[in-house]
């Protein structure tokens, strides 16, 4: 239901940095669907588990587009949309080294 | 205070990592490039020098020459600095930095030591520029906690070089 995730990579800065933890939930019902402007944790069949931002979800499909907040971010520009089934949940809380 | 023991019990437990990638993470770093730049540029430097005695006479053949190497030096001494940028700026991560403090000076000291090569037609900055990038290769494949050693190389301008031991 929770799951702490460690951040690694630049392609969320300055939202999340490398290093920075990342408590994640699939409880939708407490927490929201997942919505344009959420963070989301995924499981991409050939990058492994990654840290996007949602820009769009397409409720036919059953996918969100994701994003990074750089030019250089691997993400659904690159490989498309995500099926859902493909997100472990969306991030509630960041815990960052302030 | 949270994010230490965050942090304290991922040292424990190991959270999964997600990455939050830029660029293709394909992985392949290596210093050699920087190091084979670095000789190069010093032997351009030999080279220019060696054709100044040679040809009093500026003729054609002396022009393209000497045009040809300056062009070759002006290139690998770039080259040196590129290739120690992405390294530092891709590859190394806080943790190495915190273990070694010395690094973005040391990569500062290259970019400088790389732009003072193409400005002059001197060895000493050249020869410089090599040791830095030896050290900036050495401190890269102890990270990977492979071990090193300094051997002259086996071609001109026969400087030292520092090779991983696998």
């Amino acid at each position: 239901m929770f799951k702490l995730i460690r951040v690694t990579g630049q392609s969320l800065e300055p939202l999340y940095c490398e290093g920075d933890y990342v408590l994640v939930s699939r409880l939708y019902a407490l927490f929201g669907a997942i919505r344009p402007g959420d963070v989301v944790v995924l499981r991409h069949p050939a990058y492994g588990l990654m840290i996007k931002l949602v820009e769009q979800v397409t409720v036919e499909r059953d996918e969100i587009f994701v994003i990074g907040l750089n030019d250089w971010s691997v993400d659904s520009r690159e490989f498309g949309g995500i099926a859902r089934k493909d997100v472990l949940g969306k991030v509630i809380w960041g815990i960052t080294d302030l | 205070m949270i994010y230490q023991v965050v942090k304290a019990l991922d040292g424990v437990f190991h959270f999964e990592k997600a990455k939050a990638h830029c660029d293709i993470p394909c992985g392949i770093y290596d210093p050699h490039m920087a190091q084979i730049a670095a000789l190069t540029v010093i032997r351009m430097v030999d080279l220019i020098e060696e054709l100044s005695i040679q040809h009093k006479e500026q003729d054609a053949g002396f022009i393209n020459s000497m045009a040809r190497y300056v062009a070759v030096k002006e290139e690998h001494a770039e080259l040196a600095k590129r290739e120690v940028r992405v390294i530092f700026g891709d590859y190394f991560k806080k943790e190495h930095v915190e273990k070694y403090p010395e690094l973005p000076s040391l990569a500062h000291k290259i970019y400088q030591l790389g732009s003072k090569s193409r400005q002059t037609v001197s060895r000493e900055p050249a020869v410089e520029l090599l040791e830095a990038v030896n050290r900036f290769a050495e401190i890269f494949w102890e990270t990977k906690g492979i071990g090193t050693k300094r051997v002259k190389a086996p071609y001109k301008p026969s400087e030292e070089v520092v090779y991983p031991v696998l």
